[in-house]
């Protein structure tokens, strides 16, 4: 284990296309071709469903469906299956090398639940893992977790919501898992609960549970004012 | 000294019970297979066979007349977590050493396979679209993920023989 925490850059995209948000990614693991560059991208997505590496469950015409609902609509190379992204949801695309963390996507995955559990516990609310990947509280997933993991480095990640319109998950199976719920921060506590007073509470518990240093990298208006 | 480090590996991989062989010792081995083969026994089938070789992507493969059948490592397998999908290649690709052929998704995570070596896939195992799990359970046996020709048989050269992929794991733990 080295005796220095690794660095990771904040950047804050603010709301972006979710194909946009798959480009920056790329940036960013590009980079770490050229030796370690972690970064933390935050930002939220115009409504929009993705699915993963798993195609069989969702065939072209039950895509096309969701898209009549006014949605984009992606497949992924992410695991997990399909989820729902849009306005008051919190998404973080770590795009971390884990050699300089643990070389195990179990651990990855597990760290990342911790680091949500560990904000709701900031927020008075109580929140667990079971036997389905992602965050629960009660039967009702709260933050929904896919990955993707190349020579070690990490892309897509989770998604947690904060104050999101939660009918859009009543068209989808969410994550596969029938009979149970979804639910998000702000119903949980019964208070509008916003992306903007999520985002310090996830960064200090990411900070804590991956044991790294942060620093504020790019923002929207920094990307805006480059093009 | 290979070869029992491969069996002790096999063996790790099944319930417990009576250690199995892979199909080609099974083949060569003149005695009953709950006893361990003499080393004698095991040099006459290199020309039919080679131990696991491994990358440091922790995939291995093993080479028996020609073809390279290719698998994940105990280690990699653990820090997968369980199995639930396995996307492999078409039968009929070409795949250069190194090239991403697939991915493995455990957890919520799609992990990418590398390809050992150059060559064209020539089977791929369908036991895993209804059992992915076997990747985990039995890695180095029947969660065999494909196999290929070899294009390049001095690839092989090039990786880890058990022992050294053995320190190349200790290594990492430091």
């Amino acid at each position: 284990m080295n005796g220095s925490r690794p660095l990771v850059e904040v950047v804050r995209l603010g709301q972006v296309s979710y194909q946009e948000a798959l480009r920056l990614q790329q940036v960013y693991v590009n980079r770490h071709k050229s030796g370690p560059a972690h970064a933390l991208l935050l930002c939220q997505h115009p409504p929009v469903y993705t699915t993963g590496i798993r195609h069989k469950p969702y065939p072209a015409h039950l895509l096309d469906r969701l898209r009549l609902l006014g949605a984009d609509v992606h497949r992924t190379n992410r695991g997990g299956l399909i989820t729902f992204h849009g306005p008051g949801q919190l998404v973080c695309y770590p795009v971390l090398n884990l050699s300089c963390f643990k070389k195990s996507v179990r651990w990855y995955v597990c760290e990342l639940e911790k680091t949500i559990i560990s904000l709701c516990s900031r927020f008075g609310l109580e929140a667990s893992t079971s036997p389905h990947t992602g965050v629960w509280v009660g039967d009702n997933k709260i933050c929904a977790i896919g990955i993707h993991c190349g020579r070690y480095v990490t892309s897509h990640g989770l998604a947690l919501n904060c104050n999101t319109d939660m009918s859009w998950f009543s068209h989808i199976v969410p994550c596969g898992i029938e009979g149970k719920g979804v639910t998000s921060l702000s119903a949980e506590l019964q208070r509008d609960v916003s992306v903007e007073e999520t985002i310090p509470h996830l960064l200090d518990a990411f900070r804590d549970q991956f044991n790294c240093q942060l620093t504020d990298g790019r923002t929207a208006d920094d990307r805006q004012r480059r093009n | 000294m290979a070869m029992r480090a491969v069996l002790r590996c096999l063996s790790a991989n099944f319930s417990p019970g009576l250690p199995q062989l892979s199909p080609a010792a099974r083949l060569t081995a003149t005695r009953p297979p709950w006893r361990s083969c003499s080393p004698r026994t095991l040099s006459t089938t290199s020309a039919l066979s080679t131990a696991l070789k491994f990358t440091e992507k922790h995939e291995w493969v093993r080479v028996e007349g020609g073809i390279g059948t290719v698998g994940i490592s105990s280690y990699a397998q653990e820090a997968l977590g369980d199995v639930v999908y396995c996307g492999l290649p078409e039968v009929g690709q070409s795949l250069e050493q190194m090239e991403e052929f697939g991915a493995l998704e455990s957890v919520k995570a799609a992990s990418e396979l590398y390809s050992p070596l150059t060559g064209e896939v020539t089977e791929i195992n369908t036991e895993l679209a209804e059992n992915p799990g076997l990747v985990n359970k039995a890695c180095y046996a029947e969660g065999w993920l494909i196999k290929m020709t070899i294009g390049k048989p001095e690839e092989l050269d090039g990786l880890m023989d058990q022992p050294a992929y053995d320190k190349f794991l200790k290594s990492l733990e430091e």
